[in-house]
């Protein structure tokens, strides 16, 4: 996207983004830089050694079928999580937006899952879930089958899913709220007039409006989801039962910094992100085109 | 806009409730387990009604997190990272939307780029640049051979060194060096109607009086949302405290690296009481601040005035 | 000439506490424990800080076993580690093949101490010693795998004793079911008791080249050996219904369930003693045994579990003065006796557990039971197969494994299947360590 109207001055342009260019640089290329150079090298963690040994680590990775599953999942975790928060967040918005009597006690307790600890929230909805103790406890006395996370894969999924959506639902909601609110009252106010009813409006105006924000969150909850995911899964599932949760960070940082095989995680890790840059690039070519600005 | 829609209101408000019990039930169950005992937080059950012994776990989670000083340091580190980020990114969205120069889209591509690769899996070599922040300029001027030739003409040796362990500098600059609000005002930015800019123009306005006196104003809801949102993610942040301040009886740490040291260890051969109650104690203390803070930022969610204004 | 750029200065805003040991050397130790073991663990360097005036340790905690690791390496690269750290088991090998740290004997004669080092507990120091039975670091919160059972309920069954061989366990699981009783065996895939102790008790081995102590190029061989057999036996109570699986995601830990006497069995380390004496149901009568062997073997010494204390390069003449005042200090029996009788953890040496023994501390509840966990690394002089175990990558081992225990289970694939592709799996994990490590050599 392009702006037609701009400053001409590049050089103040250039100080505008220089503190963070400056910023990323330090806190982030130099120090991936130095964990992906482990990549082509075995990698002592205590140091010493490490041997160039060129894509040796990248054809171990390509050639584990647990890598290729981790990937699989991941996908899955954040297709299920950024739809599940989203339209969470997006409904609970447009609620609130209508500024109903009483509606910023709502807006108030929204924000509040995000505020809650990782471990926390996740030890609460491992309560919650206990197939013999939770709120199926009841099913699960008649069907065993009903809700097993221990030990069936895909329950086990749905849980981390729906922990991470509680918590992420809060973080889309304020920012669609945010982008609800900045929409000028008076364009609302014209359609009103015209007699446009109040679904219609979320659908032909609301909506429209902030696509901007949508795009924003859909790209953003996409890469969210591949790292925020790690600590509900260490609490929860520790990625099991054997591997079902087992989501590509999650992976990495058990063989790096549990098993010690830095130059795996690191060759992990470039995949990761060339995995993330092509999702969001598609994102970029084919959702943006959609998206209105101004 | 006074319209009556009894039953379109009756639906929001149902889903509003459904959405305020969604929200209570993991935080009430937190709440329920800060006032059993250990024996009885063990017992492996949906426990919903509280116990009696909420006070005593409250001050044991205080006194043995040293509670105190530790929200005192979140609350400047989340403060500084929210600051930060809002500020910085508001800049660079600016100087990406509103100029033009060569390389520009390289720049927001490199900046957007650290989204992809979460810090849990850089956080070794990070520790290094957290050392020595100017670890990598040094790198650069040996490599240019810039240190040998002042060694040579001078005698003089440069060893640039910058600790940032143990500050909050060292807490807060890695946590701000990501995309998130660039991206979210960059797409702000792009909504904002080109004519804008041309009536400030008209007006005589330079970049810095556009920014502050047109676009910010604008910006607030965004704004607060980032804020609330980055206060938040700096708060419950976990690994990079841990690493960042080992010097925990002189600096300390935040409180939520504190709640964790609270919590019993889970291993294979753990062995010590497993007292979540007093952890989930300790998890209410640390929300509390985090609630307060959302419940002060709401009142910044206001519908813009853009229309009436201009 | 040095000419050093200092701006660290103005950006700490708060500063530190003054010194309470204003003359004392302060030196650091890193730990991994949390919680309330986190807490005993601060009050062994409050004793030791209290027992002298010329050093102060300060013990940090990192929030787990891996945070200790994960970030005396980030420190130790960055020349900013601490000079002590603790390490658990299974990231012995990795420190061993460095040139981190300082022997731990080195460290004690160096400093002119004299250890008594044929005082640590045979089974114990292996595992944390050389090729040559020289210590490397010292071990610290130690344990070992039990048998805990419900009196009240084997008494329902006619059982005053717990059952010694597999055969029995399994007889006295039927009779469980029998007598009504839901859940006789609680179990959590978990492989340290079931596959590490086990073996070592039958005297089976768990790889070649014993155990990997003769060489990087050990290769895992639990899938040809009666580990099999045991897993088998194992699954086919589960089919019966004797064994139910309780792990966080079902709702509780086996501990949990035991406690609360939901379940009547549970194999777990030595330290839960004390959590299952603190969140027991009231009057809930239970003991340990040593673990049960296969029928007609020989009992041998099960194997220490837990960390051990390593003392790290870099630091200076004074600080290792510290470390060694410090080791010297928590070996002494009066010390043992205070962190054995804060946790649930086991004294070390012979000295140390003598004198608890004459103190009377085995002799009533709640401490009466956890004798026979040393009598279990006893059970017999050590053995190539009961050493130790020195595999490299043994975490991504232990979990190859349970996963493919948990496969078994959940009925995905037979037991022989899954046990074979989780040591397929685990040998290129070998293969990888090592490649990392080529040229080096076992100490």
């Amino acid at each position: 996207m392009e702006k037609r109207a701009t400053f001409s001055k590049m050089s103040v342009g250039v100080m505008f983004i220089l503190p963070q260019v400056l910023l990323v640089f330090t806190f982030f290329y130099w120090p991936t830089g130095a964990a992906l150079y482990w990549a082509f090298t075995l990698e002592r963690p205590w140091g010493g050694g490490n041997e160039w040994v060129g894509f040796d680590n990248f054809r171990q990775v390509f050639a584990d079928r647990a890598y290729w599953g981790s990937i699989f999942r991941s996908l899955i975790f954040a297709g299920a999580s950024a739809t599940l928060s989203m339209s969470i967040g997006l409904l609970l918005a447009i609620a609130c937006d209508r500024s109903l009597k009483g509606y910023q006690m709502f807006r108030t307790v929204f924000v509040w899952p995000y505020a809650v600890v990782a471990p926390a929230a996740a030890l609460a909805f491992r309560f919650i879930f206990a197939p013999e103790a939770g709120i199926f406890s009841m099913i699960v006395k008649a069907y065993p089958e009903f809700w097993n996370p221990a030990q069936n894969g895909y329950h086990a999924m749905t849980m981390i899913i729906i922990c991470y959506s509680w918590k992420y639902a809060a973080y889309c909601f304020i920012f669609f709220l945010a982008a609800l609110q900045a929409i000028p009252r008076s364009v609302i106010e014209a359609a009103a007039l015209d007699g446009a009813s109040v679904l219609r409006r979320v659908r032909d105006i609301q909506l429209p409006l902030i696509t901007p924000t949508f795009f924003f969150m859909l790209v953003i909850s996409i890469t969210d989801s591949f790292q925020d995911s790690f600590g509900i899964v260490d609490v929860m599932t520790d990625g099991g039962p054997a591997k079902a949760t087992e989501l590509l960070v999650y992976k990495i940082y058990f063989d790096g910094f549990r098993g010690l095989d830095y130059s795996g995680a690191a060759a992990q890790s470039i995949v990761l992100m060339l995995i993330m840059m092509v999702l969001t690039f598609f994102q970029f070519r084919y959702i943006e085109r959609r998206v209105h600005y101004s | 806009m006074i319209e009556r829609t009894p039953l379109l209101n009756f639906l929001t408000y149902a889903v509003m409730v459904v959405g305020v019990f969604m929200v209570f039930l993991p935080l009430w169950l937190v709440f329920v387990g800060s006032t059993l005992t250990v024996r009885e937080i063990n017992i492996p059950e949906l426990h919903l009604i509280p116990g009696t012994h909420f006070f005593e776990n409250l001050q044991a989670a205080w006194a043995r997190g040293h509670l105190g000083g530790r929200l005192f340091n979140s609350l400047i580190m989340s403060l500084g990272v929210a600051t930060g980020k809002v500020v910085m990114s508001a800049l660079t969205a600016f100087g990406l939307v509103y100029f033009r120069f060569p390389g520009r889209m390289l720049v927001f591509w490199l900046i957007f780029i650290t989204l992809m690769l979460p810090l849990e899996v850089r956080i070794v070599p990070t520790y290094a640049v957290a050392a020595n922040a100017l670890w990598p300029f040094q790198s650069i001027l040996d490599a240019a051979g810039v240190t040998d030739l002042i060694h040579a003409l001078s005698g003089i040796q440069i060893a640039l060194e910058w600790n940032l362990l143990n500050s909050y500098t060292g807490l807060i600059l890695p946590l701000i060096a990501t995309a998130t609000g660039t991206f979210l005002y960059r797409q702000f930015f792009l909504t904002v109607p080109d004519e804008l800019l041309e009536a400030a123009r008209m007006d005589g306005a330079g970049p810095l009086r556009f920014l502050a006196e047109f676009l910010i104003p604008l910006s607030r809801a965004n704004m607060a949302a980032l804020f609330t949102i980055m206060f938040l993610y700096a708060w419950n942040q976990y690994l990079w405290p841990l690493l960042a301040t080992p010097d925990r009886a002189g600096f300390g740490t935040t409180a939520v690296v504190e709640l964790k040291l609270l919590a019993p260890t889970v291993s294979t051969n753990g062995g010590g009481t497993p007292d979540w109650n007093v952890a989930m104690a300790g998890c209410l203390i640390i929300m509390l601040p985090p609630l307060i803070f959302v419940a002060f930022m709401q009142r910044h969610f206001v519908r813009g005035l853009i229309a009436t204004e201009k | 000439m040095k000419l050093s750029t200092l701006l660290a200065a103005g950006t700490i805003l708060l500063s530190g506490f003054s010194a309470a040991y204003a003359d004392a050397v302060k030196f650091e130790m890193w730990h991994g424990l949390t919680g309330d073991l986190g807490d005993a663990v601060g009050e062994v360097c409050k004793r030791f800080n209290e027992s002298q005036k010329d050093y102060e340790i300060v013990c940090t905690s990192q929030g787990s076993y891996d945070n200790a690791l994960q970030n005396a390496i980030a420190a130790y690269r960055a020349k900013k580690n601490p000079t002590i750290v603790q390490i658990f088991d299974a990231g012995t090998l990795d420190l061993l093949l460095s040139e981190a740290y300082v022997p731990a004997r080195k460290l004690m004669e160096d400093n002119g101490y004299k250890i008594n080092w044929d005082d640590y507990i045979p089974a114990i120091s292996n595992y944390y010693a050389d090729s040559k039975g020289v210590l490397n670091s010292f071990p610290f919160n130690s344990s070992t795998a039990m048998f805990y059972w419900n009196k009240d309920a084997f008494g329902k069954i006619g059982k005053t004793e717990a059952p010694k061989t597999w055969d029995e366990v399994f007889d006295s699981l039927k009779a469980l079911k029998s007598a009504g009783y839901e859940c006789p065996m609680a179990w959590n895939y978990d492989t340290w008791p079931i596959m590490e102790q086990s073996s070592a008790i039958n005297n089976l081995p768990i790889a070649t080249k014993g155990n990997g102590y003769q060489g990087l190029d050990a290769e895992l061989i639990v899938n040809k050996t009666k580990f099999v057999d045991i897993i088998k036996s194992l699954k086919k109570a589960y089919d019966d219904g004797l064994v139910k699986i309780k792990t966080p995601d079902t709702g509780a830990t086996i501990v949990q369930a035991f406690s609360n006497a939901d379940c009547q069995v549970m194999l777990s380390s030595i330290a839960d003693h004390g959590t299952v004496g603190k969140t027991q149901k009231p009057d809930m009568k239970w003991d340990v045994a040593m673990l049960p062997t296969l029928a007609g073997v020989e009992r041998k010494n099960s194997l220490v579990g837990g960390a051990s204390l390593w003392t790290l390069q870099g630091k200076t003449a004074e600080e290792y003065k510290g470390a060694a005042a410090f080791f010297n200090f928590i070996a002494k029996p009066e010390s043992a006796l205070f962190w054995s009788t804060r946790t649930g953890y086991i004294p070390v040496t012979k000295s140390g557990f003598d004198y608890m023994k004459a103190q009377g501390f085995y002799d009533k509840a709640p401490y009466k039971g956890r004798e026979l966990a040393i009598a279990s690394l006893n059970a017999s002089p050590v053995t190539e197969l009961t050493r130790g175990i020195r595999l490299g990558g043994f975490v991504q081992i232990r979990k190859e494994m349970r996963d493919a225990l948990t496969d078994i289970f959940a009925n995905k694939t037979s037991v022989e299947d899954g046990i074979n592709s989780a040591v397929e799996r685990s040998n290129a994990v070998l293969r990888k360590f090592e490649k990392t490590y080529a040229g080096k050599m076992l100490p």
